[in-house]
């Protein structure tokens, strides 16, 4: 391979020259600092990844990162120098319900950093380090089998690159089914996507979608990863309508105590919203769920959280859905509801909690909750859909006055949020 | 073969004062131990090279003096664009940038070196370059090779298909060009489902698609309301759009059209005691035969069936799947010895409908919260003497 021909001769010197000196350059000490202004040791581009998917933070500012190609959970024990505090950021007006922009064009400065053009760049998740409310989001340049992963995090609004080699890390394999050494005519690669990835208590919870089978498998592993590792997989079912059981994929999923219990909440694909107590997750088990609510057919559940309602102050389960909008449902509710089915007749649409749902209008690509007053979002600019925006979202309504309510502002304008009352309340809460 | 950079420029950038003795570089170039290009400016004399070590240690950032972007963005943003991140090397007689990731082929860049934070009167002109790495001879035009279930007869509540390409795709392109065609050639309205993430293998050559579960559940909300995606007798065409895109950006040769006619539903556990099994004679490399009576899934059958000899020890050889998916035949690498041996067939497997050896893929209700562990593989044994 001959990389240098255009440049003739002399450029061939040139080369071979730099090569000869590179060592010495390393050498010079006084100037190792430049090396030290960026990114990384020759070669890791992007450390121990081979693709960057679903984000969580663990305890002590450890960033589980899922990587589908790589099949595994990775876990950066980020340190205080790869954190900056964004308590300083200027996140809106929360009294009329206005946020910001934190990043304008997400996609086309990120093409610009990765040195490719926007839609070569895909989001794949966001996440927020609470105690610095830093974002950090999972970005891959590249759609096919050259798609490089990267970790970037948000600085005042500029993008800086995560720096993964030199962060403590280690990773835990996706246990698949062993292959028995089958001599086939052709390839029949198994594929489990990693739909969500979460937290609990000395465990991590990953589910996923198999490229071959349709199952529902849980996957559970204490963390901090041991050599040997020990991991549990569930084959969950759900109750259809009282007569059929079924599996399917959990898309998104959530952990939280209700009744002094812990459960695991899973939103499936077609969103039916199903409860787990925590304690039926064995190692090898099937287990059946409690069908709690159906938030809506033919929709994708995008974001599955938690939040505080800054006014009532109870919390609440938060749904953002791809093709509808999101679903709000008071955490009260949740180990108290009713399983599904009833037997009686079946809507076309939401059912059980998803009765009561308070729905709210979240277009968002990905939410995540910034502190008890804000969230954040990933979302295509409203009204000109070409640009990829990072924007503060104010709780609890996840409303954006400035998408075009701004007679709300009017003194003697429409009011339907009650805003005016609200900001009293506020107010008076300090 | 990999070609060299093309310069849509002069392919170095110098001052055009000639009193220089020292004519500094601006190139693109490539350490000979790595593959990834890198950007220089090179022939730095040694009093300029002093002056950028005080100009870091200082805490000047090289970022701000040797920058490279994307030529043509396509931005439409007000913002200003970061420039592309990487990282500097710090030689005797130059500076290195090494992007983060790779240059990619075809796109054009370009480099600028100013050297005016350092205060050097003899070099103050900025140097400016354009450059683009050329793309890859185009291989032979992507196709749809070869999809599962390959029967032209599909039961009406067929899960999955399995479509395979010639090359890799690219990901992102499956909700607008993947679709089933009605009995009238117009797309089925809510037949697909949409994955949260396209379900593709490692190669990305194999893209999984599946029919919406919840119309082919029975007592799921869509099944009741809008029946099954299928009509059993109707002729359905799988289309996969000529938009998909192959790994070096080029669209299919061609729109690919699968028709097949829908037969009755199976709504039953693979019952592995109705195979038929055709044993091969003993000192022989003959094939060991099994039929079913219906397809199975193409994927799972290749690595869900195994065969063990008494002790069990796994017998290696070669397995092939044909007849629709109806039957699968193993070759052993070492002729057949006299014993008994052991079909396993793993709980997981299924078939073209999802149903699995243990259950229907909708079972009916088991009573109970606690359930079975139900994860025994089923097996079948034969005789060899």
């Amino acid at each position: 391979m001959k990389t240098t021909s255009a440049f003739g001769t002399h450029a061939r010197r040139d080369v071979l020259r730099v090569a000869a000196v590179s060592a010495a350059g390393l050498a010079l000490s006084g100037l190792n600092p430049a090396v030290s202004q960026s990114a990384f040791a020759a070669g890791g581009r992007s450390g121990p990844l081979q693709s960057a998917g679903v984000l969580a933070f663990g305890p002590d500012n450890v960033l589980f990162v899922g990587d589908i190609r790589g099949a595994a959970i990775h876990a950066f024990a980020l340190r205080t120098t790869d954190l900056t505090s964004q308590a300083d950021v200027e996140l809106g007006n929360f009294h009329n319900f206005e946020g910001r922009d934190l990043v304008r064009g997400l996609d086309q400065k990120l093409a610009a950093l990765f040195g490719t053009t926007y839609d070569k760049i895909v989001v794949n998740d966001m996440v927020v380090h609470q105690p610095s409310q830093q974002i950090f989001i999972s970005v891959e340049r590249g759609r096919s089998t050259d798609a490089l992963p990267a970790i970037v995090k948000v600085n005042h609004g500029r993008l800086e690159v995560l720096e993964l080699d030199g962060i403590p890390h280690s990773q835990a394999g996706i246990p698949n089914e062993p292959d028995p050494k089958a001599m086939l005519e052709f390839d029949t690669q198994r594929s489990f996507a990693i739909t969500d990835v979460k937290y609990y208590n000395g465990e991590i919870f990953v589910t996923g979608v198999s490229n071959q089978r349709f199952a529902s498998t849980l996957h559970r592993i204490p963390y901090p990863f041991k050599a040997q590792m020990e991991t549990c997989t569930v084959e969950i079912w759900h109750p259809v309508h009282g007569e059929f059981e079924t599996r399917a994929p959990i898309i998104r999923q959530l952990i939280k105590e209700v009744e002094g219990e812990p459960h695991l909440f899973a939103v499936y694909g077609c969103t039916p919203l199903v409860r787990f107590p925590l304690a039926a997750l064995k190692d090898g088990a099937h287990v059946r769920g409690d069908v709690i609510g159906e938030l809506g057919y033919g929709s994708n559940p995008i974001d599955m959280l938690t939040f505080t309602d800054p006014f009532d102050h109870k919390e609440y389960l938060l749904v953002t859905i791809d093709v509808r909008s999101a679903s709000r449902i008071a955490v009260s509710d949740l180990g108290t509801a009713t399983p599904e089915p009833t037997g009686g007749p079946i809507d076309f649409g939401p059912g059980g909690l998803g009765k009561t749902q308070g729905l709210l209008p979240i277009k968002a690509e990905h939410t995540e909750i910034l502190n008890p007053k804000w969230a954040v979002v990933i979302q295509r600019h409203p009204k000109t859909g070409y640009r990829l925006d990072i924007s503060s979202l104010a709780a609890p309504y996840f409303f954006e006055r400035r998408d075009g309510m701004s007679e709300m502002n009017w003194p003697d304008g429409p009011d339907p949020f009650q805003y005016r009352q609200h900001r009293d309340e506020i107010s008076r809460g300090g | 073969m990999v070609a060299g950079p093309t310069l849509t420029t002069p392919g170095v950038a110098r001052p055009v004062d000639a009193q220089v003795t020292h004519q500094p570089l601006l190139m693109v170039d490539s350490d000979p131990g790595q593959p990834v290009m890198a950007v220089g400016i090179y022939s730095l004399d040694a009093a300029f090279m002093a002056s950028v070590g005080r100009y870091v240690q200082g805490g000047g950032l090289l970022q701000s003096v040797l920058r490279i972007a994307v030529g043509q963005t396509g931005a439409l943003i007000g913002d200003s664009l970061p420039d592309v991140f990487g990282r500097y090397q710090v030689l005797e007689d130059a500076i290195r940038f090494i992007p983060h990731f790779p240059f990619e082929r075809g796109l054009s860049y370009r480099a600028s070196f100013d050297p005016r934070p350092f205060s050097c009167p003899e070099l103050s002109q900025v140097l400016t370059l354009e450059f683009s790495l050329p793309k890859d001879q185009d291989a032979l035009p992507t196709e749809v090779t070869r999809v599962f279930p390959s029967s032209d007869y599909l039961p009406e509540n067929v899960l999955r298909f399995y479509v395979h390409f010639s090359n890799s795709m690219e990901r992102g392109r499956v909700e607008a060009e993947v679709s089933i065609l009605g009995p009238d050639g117009e797309p089925a309205p809510d037949v697909l489902y949409r994955a949260p993430v396209e379900l593709w293998d490692g190669s990305m050559k194999c893209l999984t698609i599946l029919l919406d579960p919840g119309r082919l559940k029975r007592g799921v909300g869509p099944n009741r309301e809008l029946g099954p995606p299928l009509k059993v007798g109707q002729e359905y065409t799988l289309a996969i759009g000529s938009g998909m895109i192959d790994l070096s950006g080029r669209r299919l040769h061609n729109t690919f059209h699968k028709r097949f006619r829908v037969t009755e539903a199976i709504r039953e556990h693979i019952a592995v005691d109705r195979w038929e099994i055709v044993t091969p004679v003993i000192g022989s490399r003959e094939p060991l035969v099994l039929t079913f009576p219906s397809p199975l899934d193409w994927a799972l059958l290749s690595h869900t069936i195994t065969i063990v000899a008494a002790d069990e020890g796994l017998i290696e050889g070669r397995t092939v799947i044909d007849q629709g998916e109806r039957r699968w035949s193993f070759t052993p690498a070492l002729p057949w010895a006299a014993g008994s041996y052991h079909i396993r067939v793993a709980s997981t497997l299924e078939d073209v409908c999802g149903n699995s050896v243990l259950a229907a893929f909708d079972r009916p209700l088991r009573p109970g919260r606690d359930l079975a562990y139900e994860v025994a593989n089923r097996s079948i044994s034969f005789q060899l003497a």
